[in-house]
């Protein structure tokens, strides 16, 4: 054990049914440093976070904490604050219906009564010190995100914390927000709190790291100084390969140019939530919206797939005038729609793989035409295989399942039913490097050799570069602009988002 | 940290129409509207006397009793359907004990406690840690406490005792001084035990939602249970204490409905419940938990008890008109609720993060 160590790991062990989830893991961190914690989905990053907290029990292997003697024993999250593990969770853990003040000291006060006037004080103290801005008494639904995280964070210092985790705290924060996060990471830094850091965003991790621990189908990979790994290096350890794929990919990207019929053509297409656009789409083009966050890109395509309450508009399938107004004659007329919101609108967590696939197929055929079980096992094994879906099973539930292999279950299920077009809804949002660059790939395969027609959302500029052969860019609600060929860049994307001259 | 920005002051108008509130206020809104509705064509036959008011605490204390206790259940985001079958078992065991066994009604009155504790701790305890939905375990709970009742007797058997009779009797006449001389107000008005009892566990309950710790949990687990728990709340020990709570509020209201009455039947207050959830959901405590107030459940349990005494002013209407109305009012405070909160979460619409390059 270190002498600067808070937290020393050794030989974690973890045993799920089915899989090894953590195998001789060790992890290291010191007083005052911003640790980050690397790998894919199902690497076990998830796994060695719930150990620390209590709220997984580890099959074998060793944990010292700083302040305590000997090897430390946890076993409830309870555990794990007593002796300053504290954990902010990418889901912000905190009760909407409190006031800041109570989120902070809730459960950790001493008597049966509640002294409003002192937490307030107390509140308003560790707020003002950390720089974060929210009032006491504002109930903590009124807090933006940032700050409603911030507050969770605030709860965790003011719990004398040395080992505070932080899973994936930027992923619903704006980049100003993210900011502010960063500012109160390397401020508590400074005051010697060890920080785990979670996240899928490389370049984030390369502004506030000082190391970084990479792990790989639950082993470790190693443990790094920031300057010894380019991100280049630590993508190629995360996914265990040389960085050939991404190269692959950019070729791959031979996108071709939109030529065949035009599948799908809207003409003034409104609903109770975007307004009227004009939309096409030709046969084997992958196009996409794009558009900062609430620009109304989803909007639009929910209209398309009939899922928000259409209000107006023509729309034409393969040349013949269709009525869409229900998710359900979108999917007859050869549709396919895998929703941005896959916890809510998507999956269906407590049925299993193999269920999940084959309902949307089932829907087609309607409820009076069940499909045989073997089948249906067909199925479902052929698309496992095709997407190579991790799961331990056909019958396991879909919400065991981490998050990239979920995203690939739903597109396994729009993929059974043969959609002439499909839309990918933010298809790579809160999954690893290595499961987009799959998806990204395939979308491309479905629309070179099976001719299908892919629109594409996602916030990552980079990855609709890659994979559309056309831009729709969309601010306050509407087209403002489209984007072919040469225009296809990073700069002129921004540009027009912004709203600079064509 | 120089991006430190100064956070929005909030300001007396938008605390005040915090919708938490706004619910509350609604429900004070239209008490007082519909009294003034009963005011203006009864006022000269005694629809505005303090006697009228008193009185729809008296024959209306068993309900707000136990909505008070359902007020709390609700706000964990829990329901009890038990409610009215403990009460109505309460009822029976203290006329058949006291009437065919003979035993003093304190004691039966104890006993009923300890079942109704019990009974109420059983299920938050099945609810939580066998992890069955509150429905079912109390609709269980529904038809443990009915069946026992028929088994006890099914026959209404009335309550003789000296004690009961004293305890139901007992009023508090309002005076006022004439000529130097106290004496009561005309036409009399009252109140009795049951309304004692009515208030002092409003406060007991206004205490423990506001100022304590157990009540914070409460709130906390209604608002998210999960982050909850993940803050290192008492979780399970708050949801059987809160279940604890509301059999002892069952009864409490049947200890009230059995003076009221004088007597026990297995099938009374059938449909309670109903009643009960009604009063704390009009008073604006949200079926989805984590938002409610006693003060509101107060006048949640005043309007539905004002439509029954408008139609005996009547005098025209059959009482059904009461069901009615009662249902129309719940229908149109469950749309209020909808509406209040769909609205506050487009005011404060979702954060929306610029594209990430």
């Amino acid at each position: 054990m270190q002498n600067d160590a808070v937290l020393t790991m050794r030989g974690i062990d973890k045993q799920f049914p089915g899989t090894k989830a953590l195998n001789k893991v060790d992890f290291t961190l010191r007083k005052g440093e911003i640790h980050a914690l690397m790998g894919e989905n199902g690497a076990g990053k998830s796994t060695l976070i719930k150990v620390l907290t209590g709220v997984h029990e580890k099959d074998g292997g060793s944990i010292w904490v700083e302040g305590v003697d000997g090897e430390a024993h946890i076993h409830s999250p309870q555990d794990a604050q007593n002796i300053g593990i504290a954990t902010v969770y990418q889901e912000i853990t905190l009760c909407p219906n409190l006031t800041v003040a109570e989120n902070m000291f809730i459960g950790r006060t001493q008597g049966q009564r509640v002294h409003w006037k002192e937490y307030e004080k107390r509140a308003t103290e560790i707020l003002d010190n950390l720089g974060i801005p929210a009032r006491a008494k504002q109930e903590l639904s009124s807090c933006s995100l940032a700050v409603q995280q911030m507050v969770a964070i605030a709860r965790a210092v003011d719990m004398n914390c040395k080992v505070l985790i932080l899973d994936e705290p930027t992923s619903s924060l704006d980049d100003k927000e993210v900011e502010m996060l960063f500012g109160l990471m390397r401020d508590l830094k400074n005051r010697g709190v060890g920080i785990i850091f979670v996240t899928h965003f490389l370049e984030q991790v390369y502004e506030v790291s000082d190391r970084i621990t990479v792990l790989r189908n639950g082993e470790l990979v190693g443990e790094f100084a920031i300057e010894d790994l380019p991100q280049v290096e630590l993508v190629a350890k995360m996914m265990g390969k040389d960085l050939n794929d991404l190269a692959d990919l950019e070729q791959v990207g031979a996108k071709h140019e939109a030529t065949g019929e035009v599948i799908y053509e809207a003409e003034n297409l409104s609903s109770s939530e975007s307004r009227a656009f004009d939309f096409n789409i030709h046969k084997g083009e992958v196009n996409g919206f794009t558009g900062l966050l609430g620009s109304g890109r989803s909007e639009s395509v929910r209209a398309i797939f009939g899922a928000d309450r259409v209000t107006g508009g023509k729309v034409k399938v393969k040349g013949q005038e269709v009525k869409i107004s229900k998710p359900h004659e979108a999917m007859k007329a050869g549709i396919g729609y895998l929703p941005e919101d896959r916890k809510k609108d998507g999956i269906i967590a407590d049925l299993s793989v193999r269920e999940n696939i084959i309902l949307a197929m089932q829907v087609m055929k309607g409820f009076f035409h069940p499909m045989s079980r073997s089948q249906m096992e067909a199925f479902a094994d052929e698309y496992i295989k095709a997407l190579s879906i991790k799961t331990a099973s056909q019958e396991t539930p879909v919400g065991s399942l981490s998050g990239g292999n979920q995203q690939k279950v739903i597109l396994a299920r729009w993929l059974l039913t043969h959609p002439d077009y499909l839309i990918l809804d933010e298809p790579t949002r809160g999954i690893d490097v290595g499961t987009k660059l799959e998806i990204q790939k395939l979308v491309l395969k479905l629309a070179n050799e099976e001719n299908m027609s892919i629109t594409f959302i996602s916030s990552e500029i980079e990855e609709m570069l890659r994979t559309c052969s056309r831009l729709i860019v969309m601010r306050d609600r509407n087209i403002v602009g489209e984007l072919t060929g040469d225009q296809l860049t990073q700069a002129q994307v921004m540009k027009t988002i912004a709203g600079g001259e064509q | 940290m120089s991006n430190l920005q100064t956070a929005p002051r909030q300001s007396l108008w938008t605390r005040v129409t915090n919708p938490k509130f706004i619910m509350v206020y609604a429900t004070i809104g239209l008490f007082l509207l519909i009294y003034l509705f009963g005011a203006i064509p009864y006022g000269d036959v005694g629809f505005t006397t303090l006697r009228t008011f008193t009185t729809l605490f008296v024959d209306n204390a068993y309900y707000g009793i136990s909505a008070i206790g359902m007020t709390m259940v609700l706000i964990t985001g829990g329901i009890d359907l038990s409610v009215g079958a403990v009460a109505s078992l309460t009822g029976m065991l203290i006329a058949y004990g006291t009437t065919v066994m003979g035993i003093h009604p304190l004691i039966c009155m104890g006993f009923a406690l300890i079942v109704g504790v019990g009974l109420g701790l059983l299920m938050g305890w099945v609810i939580h840690y066998l992890n069955v939905p509150p429905f079912i375990t109390t609709l269980t709970g529904m038809f443990l406490a009915r069946g026992v009742c028929s088994l006890i007797s099914r026959e209404s058997i009335e309550i003789n005792h000296p004690l009961i009779d004293d305890l139901a009797s007992w009023k508090i006449y309002f005076m006022q001084l004439k000529d130097g001389e106290w004496v009561k107000i005309k036409p009399s008005a009252y109140i009795n035990l049951n309304v004692i009892i009515f208030f002092v566990m409003l406060l007991i309950g206004i205490y423990l939602l506001q100022r304590t710790r157990f009540g914070r949990n409460i709130y906390a687990i209604g608002g998210s249970e999960q982050s909850a728990k993940l803050m290192g709340l008492p979780v399970g020990r708050t949801k059987v204490l809160v279940y604890g709570f509301n059999g002892l509020c069952s009864v409490l209201a049947g200890i009230t409905y059995a003076l009221y009455v004088k007597s026990g039947w297995n099938l009374s207050l059938q449909g309670a419940e109903l009643d009960v959830i009604t009063c704390a959901v009009i008073g604006g405590t949200l079926l989805t938990g984590g938002v409610g107030y006693m003060i509101g459940t107060l006048f949640g349990v005043m309007l539905k008890g004002l439509i029954p005494a408008l139609i005996t002013f009547n005098g025209n209407l059959l009482s059904w008109w009461g069901k009615i109305a009662t249902g129309l009012l719940l229908l149109l405070f469950i749309c209020i609720q909808r509406i209040v909160v769909k609205t506050t979460d487009r005011r404060k619409g979702k954060k929306r993060a610029p594209v990430k390059s």
